[in-house]
């Protein structure tokens, strides 16, 4: 069989599609010590062709694995100043995906995300300076300070509602920031805890393979982060607080069949203030210090922006945020105030334009174009199509759709050929040479389809009585009677059938 | 207590009720959380500085040195700034409100739109002012009255009762005239406005720029007390906030016990000597916080429970 060529044209989405050859059965790599595979490969049959093919159902963990691996191959090759800039990014977008996780899945809109990293970070910092912790340490005390800082602020979420919450932790994050900058053991260095022991040797830092090895951390914890957003926003947890997700009818939904969704709430946000700890820890060793601008009001509207133009409650949004911001806020440091003007520019642009950030942008876009192939569907019926909208979306022959089409332009021409001349004309002469206009009448007649077409019956044999009936056009069924009307000339029953099938015509 | 201290929780409470009023109004008709008040703030203030730097010389040569050129003096800085601020809300009205009212997420949108406006503007005005703080002209004069032993400054004075009076006036508006009356069907209940041929459109924009006049208001009665500079708005904003919310989202009443309550709590705090000016913030939110603990829905929550 020759081989078809066939072109892209519609509007199906494109999809990646592998060929299987139909006769080895599927190996279906899991993930280890899971049931979950690694890629969404779903098995059909190509509709035109019925070859068998494999379509890759979910493509956003191939876009993840391409990102992910883009940034860790890349990084490397790149100056002394960017190294540190895809670290800063790689810390930023881990807190930001655990922020997600907190005002996405959880929907508690806590401000203190930041105020948790630096809690726990200065008390990771402070145990291991002015104790002698030694840092690996620090990351078991830092998830532990996270958690107790979570379990305090999470006390008052179920109890306030949206705004009053998120003041409530503004509020906690400024009060951290007093209380370390008046502590009388920091003074001398305003409030900042410097000489941090870290994963990077002391003779590294600031060096190049001290950066590396920090960006490989901070990678590291990117990595963790996403994973702790996969088994909380992905399992069992992130299903029970999606039911509740959308209003106070869904929140008494849950209640009603027994979903416990505050407790559900309480964990992610207990989960991810652990999470956030670890975080803090890490960032006191990266910088080798803490200081109190990590509680400061411009930090966190930084890392809010860089959620916001990524689009809320996504972990992709968080990180694409983060790495627009980023780039701009770090990576083009020469341009200076200009920065957070264009840092709020893109921020008001991309909330105007998008519902839901970038990471829901390509989504909008096809609704806005699926809405916009609707409204010109429904403009075509108006003009003459013959299907509703609807309803042309569901015939498979879209051959009828403009077989339809096309007859309804054409009756709509015939009718404006029916005159009274013309009717005089048939009457006078039903066969033989006629006017352009009654030919292509009777031509349109003559195609018409079986059912409801109408026949003239001799009612004697031998004797010219005539009457009109109409097929049926089903096989058995015999055709019916249309009216008592007899005729006792050929010419003058071809002239009433003519005329019936006038009446149809101008009635449609 | 003395005197002094009462007067300066009142200066206080009048700038913060200034702000919070604003906020709170602008909340439960437009539904939409203000960032931007800040800016409006910011922006009244240099308005009315380079107003005032501009027309300064054609008074000083109209009038010379009399009451009248004061008075005018301060005529200019008050119309420059309540015109300024009711601009930016044209500006909020026409990036904030108008594209996105009516689409979804449009309460979160509005509040991340106007909190981008405020940090792009708090920004550029660094960018073409400089970070430098300026002084505006001292619209009430220099000097104080002495009243029972205690010392009152003119501008405390003067701020005061421009801030009682502006929203005295702003209230009888809201009360009396028939734009007013909307207003109030609206924060009553937006969808019932609406079913009753208020449009939410057409609403909106006055509250939009009387809100922003009510900024521009604190800006130019603030300013006689501190300088104006591009950060300047962002405590203002800040404490407006707090107090909305410690006075419960869209309660006009529980705005001013509010401001009130956290103008004497700040005066307290700051004149007590093992506290101190550095934690007055602190103790703000603490105290908010424990308010809030108490009563999830703040002081108009309370005036609400009362009423139902």
């Amino acid at each position: 069989m020759m081989k078809q060529k066939y072109y892209k044209v519609g509007r199906r989405a494109w999809e990646i599609k592998a060929k299987p050859d139909g006769l080895t059965e599927r190996q279906r790599a899991r993930v280890p010590f899971t049931r979950r595979h690694w890629f969404k490969w779903r098995d059909s049959h190509n509709p035109k062709t019925l070859e068998r093919e494999r379509v890759l159902a979910d493509k956003k963990p191939l876009w993840w694995f391409i990102g992910l691996t883009l940034l860790l191959v890349i990084t490397p090759f790149l100056p002394n100043s960017m190294i540190s800039v895809a670290s800063i990014f790689c810390i930023y977008a881990a807190i930001n995906v655990l922020w997600t996780l907190i005002v996405g899945t959880a929907g508690i809109f806590s401000l203190a995300t930041l105020a948790v990293v630096g809690v726990a970070g200065y008390f990771a910092a402070a145990a291991n300076v002015y104790f002698g912790v030694p840092w690996p340490l620090m990351f078991v005390i830092g998830p532990i300070v996270g958690l107790i800082a979570g379990a305090i602020l999470a006390a008052p979420s179920s109890r306030l509602d949206g705004l009053y919450y998120a003041l409530l932790t503004m509020g906690v994050a400024e009060i951290c920031r007093v209380f370390v900058v008046q502590l009388r053991a920091l003074t001398s260095t305003n409030g900042a805890i410097t000489q941090v022991d870290s994963f990077i040797p002391e003779a590294w830092f600031l060096q190049r393979p001290g950066l590396l090895l920090g960006f490989v951390g901070a990678f590291c914890l990117l990595l963790g982060a996403l994973l702790v957003w996969r088994f909380v926003n992905s399992e069992r947890l992130g299903l029970l607080l999606r039911a509740a997700r959308g209003s106070r009818e869904d929140e008494s939904f849950c209640e009603a069949v027994g979903i416990d969704f505050r407790r559900a709430r309480l964990q992610v946000f207990l989960i991810s203030s652990a999470a956030l700890g670890v975080v803090g820890a890490f960032y006191a060793m990266y910088y080798r210090s803490i200081s109190p601008t990590i509680f400061s009001l411009d930090q966190l509207l930084l890392l809010f922006s860089m959620m916001v133009i990524g689009g809320l409650g996504r972990a992709e949004g968080a990180v694409i945020g983060a790495a627009i911001v980023t780039i701009i806020d770090k990576g083009m440091l020469e341009l200076g105030p200009l920065r957070i003007i264009l840092v709020a520019a893109i921020m008001l642009v991309v909330t105007i334009v998008a519902r839901e950030g970038i990471a829901g942008a390509r989504e909008q876009f096809r609704d806005f174009r699926k809405r916009k192939a609707g409204e010109r569907r429904a403009l075509r019926t108006n003009k003459g199509g013959e299907a509703m909208p609807e309803e042309a979306v569901d015939v498979l022959d879209k051959q009828e759709l403009y077989y339809r089409r096309f007859n309804k332009r054409l009756r709509t021409r015939l009718k404006l050929l029916i005159t009274p001349e013309l009717l005089a004309e048939h009457k006078n002469d039903p066969l033989g040479h006629h006017s352009d206009a009654l030919s292509r009448v009777l031509n349109y007649f003559r195609r018409g389809e079986m059912a409801d077409k109408y026949v003239i019956m001799r009612l004697k044999n031998g004797e010219e009585i005539f009457c009109i009936m109409a097929v049926s056009g089903v096989r058995g069924m015999p055709p019916r009677v249309v009216d008592d009307k007899q005729y006792d000339a050929l010419n003058d029953a071809y002239h009433a059938v003519f005329l019936l099938r006038v009446n149809d015509l101008l009635e449609s | 207590m003395d005197l002094g201290l009462v007067v300066y929780a009142l200066n206080l409470a009048a700038i913060y009720a200034l702000m919070a009023i604003g906020i709170s109004i602008l909340w439960s008709s437009v539904g939409m959380i203000n960032m931007a008040h800040g800016a409006t703030f910011a922006v009244s203030g240099y308005a009315a500085w380079i107003v005032t730097g501009a027309v300064k010389p054609a008074i000083v040569a109209a009038f010379g040195k009399t009451a009248l050129a004061s008075a005018v003096m301060a005529g200019a800085l008050v119309g420059s700034a309540l015109v300024a601020g009711a601009l930016c809300g044209i500006v909020i009205y026409a990036l904030a409100f108008l594209p996105i009212h009516d689409k979804p997420n449009y309460s979160v949108r509005a509040l991340i739109i106007t909190l981008a406006l405020n940090i792009g503007t708090v920004q550029g005005l660094l960018y073409f002012f400089g970070p430098r703080n300026q002084g505006l002209p001292k619209i009430f004069g220099f000097g104080r009255w002495e009243i029972w032993g205690a010392k009152i400054r003119y501008d405390q004075a003067g701020a005061i009762i421009g801030a009682a009076v502006i929203m005295s006036l702003t209230l009888a508006w809201l009360r009396y005239s028939r734009r007013g009356l909307e207003v109030r069907a609206m924060m009553q209940n937006a969808e019932g406005a609406a079913y009753s041929g208020i449009s939410r459109q057409v609403t909106a924009l006055p509250i939009l720029m009387l809100t922003g006049a009510l900024a521009g208001m604190a800006a130019a009665l603030l300013s006689q007390t501190i300088f104006v500079s591009p950060t300047s708005g962002v405590v203002p904003l800040m404490k407006g906030l707090t107090i909305a919310l410690l006075g419960g989202l869209g309660s006009v009443p529980g705005a001013m016990i509010g401001a009130l309550l956290i103008g004497f709590l700040e005066a307290i705090v700051g004149a007590l000597p093992f506290l101190g000016q550095r934690y007055v913030m602190s103790a703000t939110f603490g105290f908010i916080i424990l308010v809030l603990i108490i009563r999830p829905r703040g002081i108009g929550g309370l005036l609400d429970d009362t009423r139902e």
